[in-house]
């Protein structure tokens, strides 16, 4: 099964360096189940981080040699045309570059192939040309899904761990460097609206029965209101007095 | 008869040694090329034997009261013989009193042998071919030296005189016979060793305990194969004489993980050999892992399907115990790196665990993943400037990885509190200190340690300093016994030498701490790596602590389990390493455990329920500064301290 892995341009969150995101890394260990040498594909002119692939169990490394400044989408689509994998497997989103997690799906769109997300596990199907996936699904759940090949994949952070990296196979793997024509545009980030990051609240599980009932109240008296919110934590378990009426 | 046959019979068992050893000779040669000082070697061949290994057999009494007359008697004896061949004095009634008198003392050491051995033999020791050796031994010593008896009586019988000649003939062929394969290897690999030893500077008192650096461009980096190791590595192996000290030394042998460093040399020994797969009669590695067991010059060594389990390999702490006890000069800890090397580099094939800090060394120069410019967040309130490019302190203080720890954050705390008393000038590399990456090249992985190497001896060439002080043996070890190879040679201090020469000059007043009973655990890497025992016991004397030893102290002490990135493999045994060295501690009744290491610090205080306090020496010698400025001022006085 032909397989490769896309790599994008990560950097290490605490030195900033250029590395090979973990998640690929994962991506790479999946690839290793179904191809007993698979290749890995980065657009982008710095080899420092991607190059850890070839230690990861990479055999070889295609590189798009493209301005970091450019949309790779279209010089992947045009590579991945010629190359006819079986298999393209893809983390959830680049770390470190603009991030925005859709190139999967729309390289999908382009190449008119179907894309399975948050895979755990892959393993040959029983037919020809078709590959079984375990999905990772919220609380742990798994679903097995049976596609057919050629597809996308993106890999779930819940994969097995990456293989320990190895020097001698990094130095001994090969990179492919292929020329990309002028006519790639520049990555589309006029239309996207910029603003500061705020941090949010983060949500809370919301326990089973009446507490998900309605409980938006407008404008109740002071005494109303009180009397609600203890009896919102009465239902909750969080304060225990038994209900207000006995007392 | 005897004065024509007895020198024949000499000659005749060192032609078969000899075909014997050959065999071993055409198998040293397919190992790889080492440099080799032969004519160095050959000349200090006496005096290696006759001194360092004397010395080190000797620790073990009943051994050397052994081996002196038995391996002397038989040398003696087999020389006079040829020296009688040669100049005719077999004539001569006196000479054969002497070689009746060298045999004698063969009897004995031979009869010693067999004392150590029945009715039950030591359990280090081991059997097999090795139990039946003396008798071997002391079958061709009697027979010989009764020859030798008749012949310094003229040829009285005859008929026994035969027999006896007959005896030795058989005794003495059949243990030539065993110099390949059996025991008597040992003696002829053994002197060969000595003389094409890897590390030579280790002899005459020397020292040599740094790794060295491995050609990252070489075709396969690290052991695979026996054929891989250096040809004087292979006659290492052959040199054992599996006497077991090193197995009784072993910290993680004891705490049942599956390493014994004897079992680990004689596989190596059988491996490079190839054929059946000899049997072992020592004790098993504990909790051995099932092995295929597949051997051969170029079969792999460390796989399932070989003759060492990948566990056996990552349970070794490289405390260098194995090494220091080690009669025939083996370097133990070297052959465990090597094969390290290749199962990281080639391979990845490293315990997952493991791999997380290789993996943090690479993203960020840091095991933790910590953020190198934090690493004097620790200190703030505290006087410690950062040296910038281009800029002089006299000490420069390298913080090392204790400084992400809060356990060792409270050791260099104290430490810069004492020198800040002392104003003594120090200052730190700050944000441009990388781990010293000893973790990195203990677990086999050379390029990133030769990587942070080289980083750290460019940051140490930007700024000026008399020398470098660390509170972490393994720091200082890597700084100055192997940053020399990568261009960087500096004069690095242990705080507990830097302290003790404190204490001495008696600038700081001191109250003494007494009434406390201490014992101190040496650091593997400050003790055997480096030979400094001397400095951290005077420093606790001159605190006026009441000091008591354990049973393993000094260059033979026993490991906390910390180094060699043990605690981050985690090869699970029976106990863990630190509670036993802690119950050697609390045998002595001290009710402190005095520590000049963070590795130490970590894992002695990660020891369960009620045991002695671990205490760094810097912490011991800041309460001794603090109780002395309790103290009213005129009852202050410096300590006065003998100088060393």
């Amino acid at each position: 099964m032909k397989t490769t892995v896309l790599l994008s341009h990560a950097r290490h969150p605490v030195s900033d360096r250029p590395q090979l995101s973990r998640l690929e890394a994962q991506a790479i260990a999946l690839a290793a189940e179904v191809d007993e040498a698979p290749s890995g594909l980065h657009a982008g002119r710095n080899e420092t981080g991607v190059v850890a692939a070839l230690g990861h169990g990479l055999t070889a490394l295609d590189r798009l040699d493209l301005a970091d400044t450019t949309d790779p989408l279209s010089a992947l689509a045009a590579f991945l045309t010629r190359q006819r994998f079986d298999l393209i497997l893809a983390g959830r989103r680049g770390e470190g570059g603009h991030e925005t997690g859709l190139l999967p799906y729309r390289l999908a769109a382009i190449l008119g192939l179907p894309i399975l997300a948050d895979a755990v596990a892959i393993t040959p199907g029983a037919a020809v040309e078709t590959l079984v996936v375990d999905q990772a699904m919220a609380k742990g759940a798994r679903r097995r899904v049976t596609i057919r090949l050629p597809a996308i994949v993106t890999v779930h952070p819940l994969a097995p761990p990456p293989r320990p990296f190895a020097y001698g196979p990094m130095r001994r793997g090969t990179i492919r460097r292929h020329p990309v024509d002028g006519s790639a545009n520049a990555a589309d980030l006029d239309t996207a609206e910029e603003r500061p990051h705020r941090l949010r609240p983060k949500l809370m599980r919301q326990s089973a029965g009446q507490a998900a009932g309605a409980n938006l109240y407008v404008d109740p008296t002071p005494e109303e209101a009180a009397r609600l919110i203890l009896a919102y934590l009465e239902a909750n378990g969080i304060r225990r007095y038994g209900p207000l009426n006995d007392r | 008869m005897t004065a024509t046959f007895l020198p024949w019979i000499v000659v005749l068992m060192i032609a078969v040694a000899g075909v014997q050893i050959g065999r071993r000779l055409r198998l040293w040669r397919r190992g790889q090329p080492a440099p080799v000082d032969w004519l160095g070697g050959l000349r200090a061949l006496p005096k290696r034997y006759l001194v360092d290994v004397h010395h080190v057999v000797e620790r073990d009494r009943a051994a050397a009261k052994m081996h002196v007359p038995l391996a002397g008697g038989l040398v003696a004896a087999c020389g006079f013989l040829l020296i009688g061949l040669v100049t005719g004095l077999t004539a001569w009634r006196f000479f054969w009193a002497l070689v009746t008198l060298a045999f004698l003392a063969m009897t004995a050491g031979a009869l010693l042998e067999i004392r150590r051995r029945y009715p039950r033999r030591l359990a280090r020791l081991s059997g097999g071919s090795w139990q039946t050796f003396p008798f071997a031994l002391i079958a061709f010593a009697i027979a010989s030296g009764l020859s030798a008896l008749f012949a310094t009586f003229g040829n009285a019988l005859p008929a026994l005189e035969l027999l006896t000649l007959i005896l030795a003939a058989v005794g003495g062929v059949a243990l030539a016979a065993t110099a390949a394969e059996g025991p008597m290897r040992h003696a002829l690999a053994g002197a060969t060793h000595l003389v094409v030893h890897p590390r030579p500077q280790r002899f005459g008192g020397g020292r040599s305990t740094e790794l060295k650096p491995l050609d990252l461009d070489a075709e396969k980096l690290g052991t695979e194969t026996p054929a891989d190791f250096a040809w004087n590595r292979l006659v290492a192996f052959d040199a054992c004489v599996q006497c077991g000290r090193c197995e009784a030394a072993c910290p993680a042998f004891a705490a049942g993980q599956p390493l014994s460093p004897k079992h680990l040399i004689a596989d190596l020994a059988a491996a490079s050999a190839g054929g059946e797969r000899p049997p072992y009669h020592g004790n098993p590695y504990p909790n051995a892992r099932p092995v295929g067991g597949r051997i051969g010059l170029h079969a792999p060594i460390v796989s399932a399907e070989g003759v060492i389990h990948p566990d056996t390999l990552w349970s070794c702490t490289t405390c260098r115990a194995c090494v220091e006890e080690c009669p025939m000069m083996i370097e133990h800890v070297d052959t465990i790196i090597d094969l390290r090397r290749f199962q990281t580099q080639e391979r990845g094939a490293i315990p997952l665990k493991a791999e997380e800090p290789l993996a943090n060394f690479r993203g960020c120069d840091e095991p933790n993943g910590r953020v190198l410019a934090e690493r004097t967040d620790f200190a703030a309130g505290l006087k410690l400037p950062v040296i910038a490019a281009g800029g002089q302190t006299d000490v420069l203080l390298w913080l090392g990885q204790a400084a992400f720890d809060l356990r060792g954050q409270r050791t260099l705390t104290a430490l810069i509190r004492i020198l800040t008393a002392a104003k003594v000038d120090i200052a730190v590399l700050g944000a441009d200190e990388r781990d010293c990456g000893d973790l990195a090249r203990r677990l086999g992985d050379e390029a990133t340690f030769q990587r942070l190497a080289s980083a750290n001896v460019a940051a140490l060439a930007s700024v000026r300093f008399r020398r470098i002080l660390t509170a972490d043996p393994h720091a200082l070890h890597v700084l100055r016994n192997e940053y020399p190879a990568f261009g960087g040679t500096y004069e690095v201090v242990h705080h507990t030498a830097f302290l003790a020469e404190l204490a001495a000059a008696g600038r700081i007043p001191l109250s003494p701490l007494a009434g406390r009973s201490i014992t101190y655990h040496d650091p593997c890497y400050l003790g055997r790596y480096n030979g400094e025992v001397e400095a951290p016991r005077r420093l606790l004397d001159a605190l006026g602590l009441e000091r008591h030893e354990m049973a393993r102290s000094g260059k033979r002490a026993m490991c906390c389990g910390g180094g060699g990135g043990a605690p981050v493999a985690d090869i699970p045994g029976d106990t863990r390493i630190p509670d036993l060295r802690m119950a050697q501690a609390a045998e002595t009744g001290a009710k402190t455990v005095a520590v000049a290491c963070p590795q130490c610090a970590a894992m002695l205080e990660g020891v369960t329920g009620e045991r002695p306090v671990v205490k760094d020496v810097a912490e011991l010698f800041l309460e001794a500064i603090e109780a002395a400025a309790m103290r009213p001022a005129e009852a202050v006085r410096a300590l006065e301290v003998e100088p060393a």
